[in-house]
């Protein structure tokens, strides 16, 4: 049968409505042939930066007629080389997003609860300001402005105008980051090792053996590209070992998978130690030798501290002596589930391969009960290893050369300077909270313990609150606590895209300006050797009346603030964040924001000092550019005793340490010492007793050095017998992209999982047990909620655990994200709500992996 | 004479899903509905094995551009609307589709309703005949009623349907389907006449994705394909064709495996 076009349509019902689409771009009859014309409608491509995950890549948005169309990295990066992953496309949806908050919103129900409609009605930027600016001064009149609390989510290095300056020019110590919930205990292996409180970068070109511990670098973490990039070549010039208890993408491609038993990361790190010290494996060159040249390490045997002379590390033999002496891969295997014949072929071929050999420590091995030591012990291994700063290994940040935003002490009133000063909400510093960021007591935070001091009202009561770009009652764990604490706050104003579950107890609403295509303000990043800074710009005119939420906003509250007989956050604002090319003064939030960007970026631009790395002419060029890659790190910059650096405190006369003790990298942690002792002095009590209050079994000279501590369990074996693993999607954009249809299509990216599915993984072994078959509708239990979602039967998860990524189970959101949004009804289940709130907490972290969670599976 | 070809290197692959969405964004295809997935570009997954032996991998699919394309077959109109170019690509022409969807029934990578099917994917999707495209931005429901948006305004307010219409130009096909016709992966022709290559490629972070001519030999895809054994798939549930096995002479080749070859240490 042959027939034609205009035939058929003639025949066809459907002709008439094929004409008549909307719009002026689907009339195929109007665009329809077009006599040879092809090719992409002219655009161009704008730099901006991607916050869809922490690798924050520089990127290029291909702008047609004043939309964004396409994502691409930016063509100078030295970090992603012009890519990006998926989640740099998958932006776009978000941009986009039906479901975006477009005007200012004000709360009409006054009840507030998960489920109940908060009723919100728009309003004008005027009367949510106003609104916003009445509550804030109560607190200045009644001389309690500690009772203000700012939380802060994802951010830019704006951030310091309102997270910094907002609070404390106010009067309020409570500044809460987001920091915590994710990664601390990660940097606390790095921090009491090598003086190192950051992540690190990672030398995938130039390794021979790559160890992937509780991470995946081509599906999360902090250089996505980078690792995407290389890893096909590395799979070819290194082994590549993934230590993790499910199988993730890396662990499919990698030559060996590990599959640990959760949390016992630990116990495997000692053993491979072990057999480096034992076998002779270690890089003499960065740790040192016997001075006989002699190998003393043998097993259960002592070793003489004096019969050894180290180089670039302290304390070797003390570790051996107290930690790692016994600990056999016989020994480990018992533990971890990883036969011992495999880790001593790890440990081996780490020991051949150094010193370019890379052990990558992830936030799975760390963010536990007891990850603490977990992450120093695994991070200790690129010691032994001597690929500390080495070619083919890890190493720090090169320097991204920014400035701090000018001092705003001289505008905090009295009233500030006194109760700025107060305890953090946070109850960090608390006995129980040691938090011990860059070695401090209370130094860093304790986000997930916020909804809980909020509850108890300790050490006081939050009367007003205002959160930006951040979902705690999603993102962290025990939510159930969030939304009571939520609950309770008498007045919240959210800043924020969506009307996320965090919105819902809001009083009011500020729509924000997406990052990425519509603020302003820079980032600092890293990988390959090379640190980067990339502006976020606005790529496109925003669509609704949505402002800037670290600059803008605080700008517009500061002139409300103003009004109401209180300016000197306006008054640091206007005076402090002059064009530092004009001299000009901001005359509004748009000036101001660029201004202070400008301040802060300047010696990348301004050409007043030779900064190394690319050469940008001006404050134009910069923006054109949109980023500046630094020079390549140089290698073995630490060696020589530079892992620490003593400076003496002009005003106390007391000599102060940035990065190690000893100026060495340590094995036994004179740094952790120091530390744990001034927290336990703080408390009256010893070292021992921190350890105690803080859920380590470790004591005495065990505490200083990096160590197996046995997992923490919540919920008994018996009543809760498996385990459970949260993970990192490859697409989820931080728990933001879920409302976008594009993340939920291909959810199946992530092994093991389904679109528009939220897939609870179980070996089939179990699951034949419980009668589960692929695809059944199961309840999971903890100590402290359930959830509901599907059934995944899956070799890739070890029997006794189960295995699901974290990003689904919003309740609201938007259309996508939840199931029914106006019943609240979720899409899945948020792993957040079955895990409870626990922490890590020698560095604050919440406790989200390491299989601390017990559950027990029923089939609905 | 071109013939153009796709090489996909799997050991580079990792699955980051960034090929596929960037065809959405490049191409304007629409959400998933009524059995069509509108993936022009899209993955298989195969896991084999038992704990902790498992092994996993991941094929990226798209159209494979055959020599003896069976869409093209049975397309009954004249001239064509499934043909082949003298480049080699199995091109569709928007303008002659009546979407008879006989095309979608003879690719043996296809499926009429991947749901009904339990298809992993197809390469040819067909535009419902009874709504028009873009659904999502076309709905006027908002969820908060005058404060939040709603597709429709969306689009409206960008000026575009949808509001990311990466727009372009191309004798044979629109860069947003109409309602009632089929549509498919047409190697990016647009981009490629003017001597791009196909926006999976110019995306794929891992440069796993090589596109160029394998009638020449000095060209890369003739490389990858004389260096590795290269292999094909032979319909949209995995199976790869055999030695000597034509099938329908598909123009994707798969080289190199997805896992590591055994461990050196």
């Amino acid at each position: 049968m042959k027939i034609k076009r205009r035939d058929f349509l003639k025949a066809s019902v459907a002709a008439g409505a094929a004409v008549a689409a909307n719009g002026p771009t689907l009339n195929a009859f109007a665009m329809g042939q077009k006599g040879g014309a092809i090719g992409e409608t002219a655009g161009d491509w704008k730099p901006s930066s991607c916050q869809g995950c922490t690798t924050w890549c520089p990127v290029e948005i291909f702008v047609q007629n004043g939309r964004a169309v396409k994502v691409r990295g930016n063509q100078y990066s030295k970090q992603n080389d012009g890519f990006v992953c998926s989640k740099g496309h998958i932006s776009l949806q978000q941009l986009y997003d039906p479901d975006r908050v477009k005007v200012p919103m004000k709360r009409t129900n006054l009840k507030k609860g998960r489920g109940i409609d908060p009723k919100f009605v728009p309003i004008s930027w005027d009367e949510a300001l106003n609104t916003i600016a009445d509550r804030m001064m109560e607190l200045r009149k009644t001389g309690d402005p500690e009772k203000f609390l700012l939380m802060r989510g994802r951010y830019t290095y704006m951030r310091d105008t309102l997270y910094s300056a907002l609070p404390k020019v106010f009067g309020s110590p409570n500044s809460i980051s987001h920091s915590s919930i994710c990664a601390e205990a990660d940097k606390f292996g790095s921090y009491f090792t090598e003086g190192l409180w950051d992540y690190r970068d990672y030398d995938l070109s130039h390794s021979k053996y790559v160890v992937l511990w509780g991470m995946d670098p081509i599906s999360s973490n902090r250089m996505i590209p980078a690792s995407i990039k290389r890893f096909g070549d590395v799979l070819d010039n290194a082994t590549v070992v993934a230590v993790d208890p499910r199988l993730s993408t890396a662990a499919a491609k990698a030559h060996e998978w590990l599959p640990v038993l959760p949390g016992t990361d630990g116990a495997l790190a000692s053993a491979i130690a072990h057999v480096i010290l034992k076998e002779g494996l270690w890089h003499k060159e960065f740790v040192g030798d016997f001075k006989d040249g002699k190998n003393r390490f043998r097993t259960g045997k002592t070793v003489a501290a004096s019969t050894f002379a180290e180089k670039e590390t302290n304390g070797v033999v003390a570790w051996w002596n107290i930690e790692l002496k016994n600990k056999t891969p016989g020994w480990a295997a018992k533990i971890t589930g990883v036969p011992s014949k495999k880790i001593t072929a790890v440990a081996r071929g780490l020991g051949k391969a150094a010193p370019h050999a890379i052990v990558w420590l992830g936030p799975g091995a760390a963010m536990h009960v007891r990850g603490g030591y977990t992450a120093m012990a695994i991070h200790a291994l690129n010691g032994l290893l001597g690929s500390i700063d080495n070619k083919g290994g890890v190493m720090p940040s090169a320097k991204v050369p920014v400035k701090k935003i000018p001092k705003y002490s001289k505008y905090q009133d009295e009233l500030a300077k006194k109760h700025s000063k107060k305890q953090k909400i946070d109850q960090r510093g608390y006995l129980t909270f040691p938090a011990l960021k860059k070695g401090k007591s209370g130094g860093g935070v304790v986000t997930n313990n916020v909804a809980q001091a909020i509850l108890d009202k300790d050490p006081n009561e939050i009367k007003v609150a205002i959160g930006y770009m951040n979902n705690f009652v999603f993102s962290s764990t025990g939510t159930g606590r969030w939304e009571k604490a939520l609950e309770k706050i008498p007045f919240f104003a959210h800043l924020t895209t969506n009307a996320s579950e965090m919105t819902q107890y809001a009083d009011i609403v500020l729509p924000c300006a997406i990052t990425k295509y519509e603020k302003l303000g820079f980032l600092k990043t890293k990988a390959n050797g090379y640190a980067t800074c990339t502006l976020v710009q606005p790529v496109v005119k925003p669509l609704w009346d949505v402002k800037m939420d670290e600059t803008e906003i605080p700008w517009l509250l500061a002139e409300k603030l103003k009004e109401r007989g209180f300016s000197n956050l306006y008054d640091y604002y206007k005076n402090e964040f002059k064009d530092p090319e004009t001299g000009k003064k901001p005359a509004n939030g748009r000036e101001f924001t660029e201004y202070s960007l400008k301040i802060m970026t300047a010696p990348l631009w301004d050409g007043k000092k030779d900064v190394g790395g690319d050469t940008i002419k001006g404050w134009e060029e910069f923006k054109k550019r949109g980023m500046w890659n630094s020079s390549h790190y140089k290698y073995k910059k630490r060696w020589g005793g530079k892992f620490g650096k003593d400076s003496v405190d002009k005003k106390t006369g007391k000599t102060k340490t940035k990065g190690t003790k000893t100026h060495k990298f340590e094995f036994y942690s004179e740094t952790l010492k120091e530390a744990l002792g001034k927290h336990a002095k703080k408390h009256k009590t010893t070292v021992n007793g921190v350890l105690k209050a803080c859920n380590y079994t470790a004591r005495d000279e065990r505490a200083f050095v990096p160590h197996y501590e046995p997992p923490y369990r919540r919920g008994s074996k018996k009543r809760y017998p498996f385990v459970f693993i949260d993970y990192k999607s490859k697409l989820s954009r931080e728990g933001r992209s879920q409302n976008t249809p594009w993340f939920q299509e291909f959810k199946h990216v992530d092994p093991g999982d389904q679109g528009w599915q939220d897939l609870l993984k179980i070996n089939p072994k179990d699951a034949k047990r419980l009668k589960i078959k692929d695809g059944d509708t199961v309840k999971v239990t903890s100590t402290v909620a359930s959830i509901v979602v599907t059934a995944k039967l899956w070799e890739g998860i070890r029997p006794g655990t189960v295995s699901k990524a974290y990003g689904q189970g919003h309740w609201a959101y938007g259309r996508v994200a939840a199931e029914n949004y106006d019943a609240a009804v979720p899409r899945g289940g948020n792993n957040n709500t079955i895990m409870p709130a626990d922490y890590e907490r020698l560095s604050g972290s919440t406790a989200r992996n390491g299989g601390f969670t017990g559950v027990r599976i029923q089939k609905v | 004479m071109n013939r153009y070809a796709m090489v996909i290197d799997l050991q580079k692959c990792t699955s980051c899903g960034a090929c596929a969405i960037a065809c959405k964004t490049e191409n304007n295809t629409p959400n998933r509905s009524k059995g069509q997935t509108f993936n022009w570009a899209d993955y298989i997954h195969e896991a084999k094995g038992r704990f902790p032996n498992m092994e996993f991998r991941t094929i990226p699919v798209l159209c494979n551009h055959c020599s003896d394309a069976p869409c093209v077959e049975v397309c009954p109109v004249t001239p064509k609307a499934m043909f082949k170019t003298k480049d080699g690509i199995t091109m569709h022409n928007d303008e002659r589709c009546i979407g008879c969807r006989r095309c979608q029934r003879a690719c043996p990578y296809s499926a009429q309703d991947v749901d009904k099917d339990k298809a992993a994917y197809s390469v040819i999707s067909f535009n419902d005949a009874s709504s028009e495209p873009h659904g999502f931005y076309r709905d006027t429901k908002e969820l908060i009623k005058g404060c939040t948006a709603s597709g429709k305004e969306i689009a409206k307010k960008a000026g575009s349907l949808p509001p990311d219409h990466n727009r372009y130009s191309h004798q044979d096909y629109e860069s947003v389907r109409r309602k009632g016709i089929v549509e498919k992966c047409i190697f990016c022709e647009h981009r490629v006449k003017k001597g791009d290559q196909p926006y999976c490629v110019a995306s794929c972070p891992a440069k796993a994705r090589v596109f160029g001519d394998v009638n020449d030999k000095k060209s890369d895809v003739s490389r990858l394909i004389k260096k590795y054994r290269p292999l094909s798939l032979k319909n949209n549930k995995g199976a790869f064709l055999k030695d000597q096995e034509k099938g329908t002479r598909p123009h994707v080749y798969y080289v190199r495996s997805f896992k590591a070859r055994p461990s050196k240490a």
